[in-house]
């Protein structure tokens, strides 16, 4: 039973790594589904475990995965257990059923495969036998067996706390070397010193199946990689990721960014889609509190008090899209479009020089579609903040009420033009919170033609924002300041 | 006197059996499988597992899923065939406790003291002055707040059901954050805390089988999931959408069946607002019948397309294309 509770802890591991979120009162719960379900049918115990252990579609589909990979070896010997009606091959499985045919082996071995039988009758024929632990193994056991002393090396050097690929070899010597490499080395040695045809022609068998071996075991350690480090590494380059300067990130790591942007947005929803009640202790609501009373003859026991529910907040949103700044634009919208779920009403504008919306665009196409749109539309043209101001005011200011924020995502570098500060202190006053977001870092605010400090007093809240890590702290400010 | 213990004892001796016949129909999940069947609830293996692990694990079940797939059905059947009563909590939003758990009933307390003032007076002759009064009454204990003038709503009936029950928490999604953390401990612990009275559990051996169902409007917390086992059921494949069919609109010809199925199939397959779900089959199935059409061609679909597409622009989406989609469901059939 300590090999199930050692299976699940190791389960639970791997699918923490691909992202499920198990808590260890679910591993319990785990534990005590495989006691009740037993080992014995594998598609029943799938479906059980995936009910105890992941928690929504996306988790299951995961589930399911990690589950094929961890319950299985990817060896010609399974798929052959599995063909003969026995569907089931954890590990622990596997080690109590395969004790019945090493026991039973005089009697022509059921299960071996084809080569080890081959290898059998030659050696057979000879009256030399190894001697060595491995060498034994290796000539006479079933494949299972050694697949049962490899995974046993396996736990033994931890194998499950490989992290980079370059551990590949290392791991495969050390699973080697515990399996008895070495008392295997030296009957070969022996072996072929001695001399006679017999001796040689068991050490060439020996080597040839050492070489099977150390392929097997490669396979093993790459197939654990996989299991256990590849998400490691993963986490690694996300948090690189998220780090890294937005304007340096390539085209190919796009994909990636997009993944973190939705996973942050997430977390972000689930934080913030809690509307919590915020309760004015000391104003009473009279009429509620009469209309309360009211099947209690008019006696006040119930009081009612004001109370005042959280509003989402209206966002507008104004993206530099020049070249520059346009990387920073596309996540910041990344950013705002996958919070819809808290925020519902962004609407988006985008400039260089003349300033237009692309709400509907980013409503209807897919990010990346609108993304290229917008440029194709807007990205071309010197940066212009005053016709930008301009326009906005001409258009849009009328909706701005006490309700919105507005967020400004650029450089202000306005290339020596008219800036029309007032427009933004006109937008200042109206609206709930002004933000604005630069992505060089301070110290370069005033520098050429760069205009910050003109506008930073019309604004509530300035930011360095270059990295992801800047703009989830920018967006999870926005829905705080909102309540 | 010996008739009132025959009696006990044969009470006892029913519920014995009771308790047995069910563990015996949830021995295992071929078992549950083919009970549901004979009730006309076709259900893949997952969902026979989900009630084989929530009784035997005593867990609940939360059921997610796009909605008319048979959440609410599940529920219900399963009471049906462990012959238990179902107590069902419908979610609402501004559900809070006096709805779910409990309420005083105020009336009568309120009657009962009306009625009680001239008695009091009696019992109070003796005492002299304030304080000895007050001590007087504080002997007789909280009588106006004991079980008497409780009022029990859904989870506490189904915690004090003298031999077990399902409860079905529906739409838990449509409540609020507040009373997700009130359902935590029935669902972890199968109690209830009332202040006035203390901790109400449900007796061990007879706790309520709990189902919870998610129309995943919104997240559902990560406490609440912690706590429950976890059934997702999807659309049905074709062949077991063709049984559900077939249990439940038993005059349908082969034919006619396998079209259909394969038509709402191909429906789902389609970017629409709202994809038909089984419920719809079924309605549509009953429509064909009383219509007495015995194969499906582009025309009688088109009339009968508001059965099964709740949205106007869908219906126009699809009648745009419908003999193309209709052609392939023909030959996918």
């Amino acid at each position: 039973m300590s090999e199930i509770k050692s299976t699940v802890v190791d389960f639970v591991k791997v699918l923490r790594n691909a992202d499920i979120k198990v808590s260890p009162a679910e591993t319990l719960d785990a534990m005590d589904t495989m006691h009740l379900v037993g080992l014995k049918n594998r598609a029943f115990l799938k479906t059980s475990l995936s009910m105890a252990l992941s928690k929504t579609p996306e988790e299951k589909e995961a589930f399911f995965q990690c589950f094929e990979n961890f319950f299985s070896f990817k060896d010609s010997e399974t798929k052959d257990e599995t063909e003969t009606g026995d569907d089931f091959s954890s590990e622990e499985y596997s080690n109590e059923k395969i004790s019945e045919p090493s026991r039973g082996r005089g009697g022509n071995g059921g299960q071996k495969s084809r080569d080890s039988e081959e290898l059998d009758e030659t050696v057979g024929e000879s009256s030399l036998q190894p001697t060595s632990r491995l060498g034994k193994l290796l000539l006479l056991g079933s494949r299972s067996e050694v697949m049962i002393e490899m995974i046993e090396a396996g736990r033994t050097v931890k194998v499950n706390q490989i992290i980079v690929f370059t551990q590949k070899g290392l791991y495969t010597r050390k699973i080697m070397d515990e399996m008895g490499l070495k008392g295997l080395q030296d009957e070969v040695k022996e072996l072929k010193n001695g001399g006679s045809a017999d001796g040689r022609n068991l050490a060439r068998k020996l080597e040839k199946s050492k070489e099977t071996l150390r392929e097997q075991v490669r396979d093993y350690v790459e197939k654990q990689f996989l299991l256990h480090a590849d998400e490691t590494g993963k986490e690694l380059r996300e948090e690189l990721l998220k780090k890294v300067k937005l304007s340096n990130l390539e085209k190919r790591n796009f994909k990636d960014v997009q993944e973190i942007v939705i996973k942050m947005a997430k977390k972000l929803v689930s934080i913030h889609s809690k509307r919590r009640k915020v309760f004015k202790r000391g104003q009473l609501d009279i009429r509620k509190t009469l209309r309360k009373n009211m099947q209690f003859d008019g006696m006040l026991f119930d009081l009612k008090w004001k109370s005042k529910k959280v509003d989402r907040p209206k966002v507008i949103c104004i993206c530099d899209v020049s070249g520059s700044v346009s990387n920073y634009s596309r996540f910041l919208l990344m950013f705002l479009y996958s919070l819809a779920e808290v925020i519902p009403k962004v609407r988006s504008f985008a400039f260089s020089s003349d300033l237009g919306e692309v709400t509907a665009l980013f409503e209807k196409n897919s990010l990346e579609d609108a993304m290229a749109k917008t440029m194709r539309d807007y990205g071309n043209g010197s940066t212009d903040y005053g016709q930008m101001l301009e326009d906005f005011k001409s258009s849009v200011l009328k909706d701005v009420n006490g309700r919105t924020t507005i967020i400004i995502l650029g450089d202000a570098r306005n290339n020596y033009g008219n800036p029309k500060s007032e427009i933004l202190r006109e937008m200042y006053e109206r609206a709930q919170r002004v933000i604005w977001l630069n992505p060089e870092s301070r110290s370069s605010w005033a520098a050429g033609d760069a205009e910050m400090p003109k506008y930073s007093p019309s604004c509530h809240q300035t930011e360095v924002c270059n990295s992801l890590t800047h703009l989830e702290r920018v967006v999870s400010n926005l829905l705080k300041y909102s309540r | 006197m010996q008739w009132v213990l025959i009696a006990a004892k044969c009470k006892k001796y029913r519920e014995i059996v009771v308790a047995i016949k069910n563990q015996e129909r949830l021995k295992d999940v071929q078992t549950i499988k083919s009970q549901f069947e004979s009730l006309n609830y076709i259900c893949s293996e997952e969902i026979a597992t989900a009630v084989y692990l929530a009784y035997h694990l005593e867990k609940p079940v939360l059921i997610e899923g796009p909605p008319g797939v048979g959440k609410t059905e599940l529920a219900k059947t399963t009471a049906d065939m462990l012959g238990l009563s179902c107590i069902r909590l419908q979610c609402y939003e501004g559900l809070d406790e006096s709805k779910a758990i409990y309420e005083w009933k105020y009336g009568k307390q309120l009657l009962y003291t009306q009625v009680l003032k001239e008695t009091l007076g009696e019992v109070l002759q003796g005492a002299k002055g304030l304080s000895e009064s007050v001590k007087k009454l504080q002997s007789f204990g909280d009588i106006f707040f004991s079980e008497e003038f409780l009022e029990p709503r859904p989870l506490l009936k189904a915690l004090k059901e003298k031999d077990s029950c399902v409860l079905l928490i529906d739409e838990v999604d449509k409540s609020d954050h507040e009373f997700e953390s009130l359902l935590l401990e029935i669902l972890s612990d199968f109690q209830l805390s009332i202040p006035e009275i203390g901790t109400v559990s449900a007796k061990k051996d007879k706790k309520p089988i709990v189902f919870l169902t998610s129309n995943n409007t919104r997240e559902i917390s990560d406490a609440l999931k912690r706590r429950c086992l976890h059934l997702y059921i999807p659309f049905p494949e074709a062949q077991l959408e063709r049984q559900i069919v077939q249990a439940r609109v038993p005059k349908i010809s082969d034919q006619l069946n396998k079209q259909l199925v394969s038509f709402i199939q191909e429906l789902r397959e389609m970017d629409l607002k709202k994809v038909p779900a089984i419920s719809e089959t079924i309605d549509w199935a009953k429509t064909l019948i009383l219509l007495h059409s015995e194969t499906i061609d582009a025309e009688l679909v088109r009339q009968t397309l508001n059965v099964i597409l709740k949205f106007q622009e869908d219906i126009e989406t699809v009648s745009g294309e419908l003999a193309s989609v209709v052609g392939r469901a023909l030959k996918n059939q």
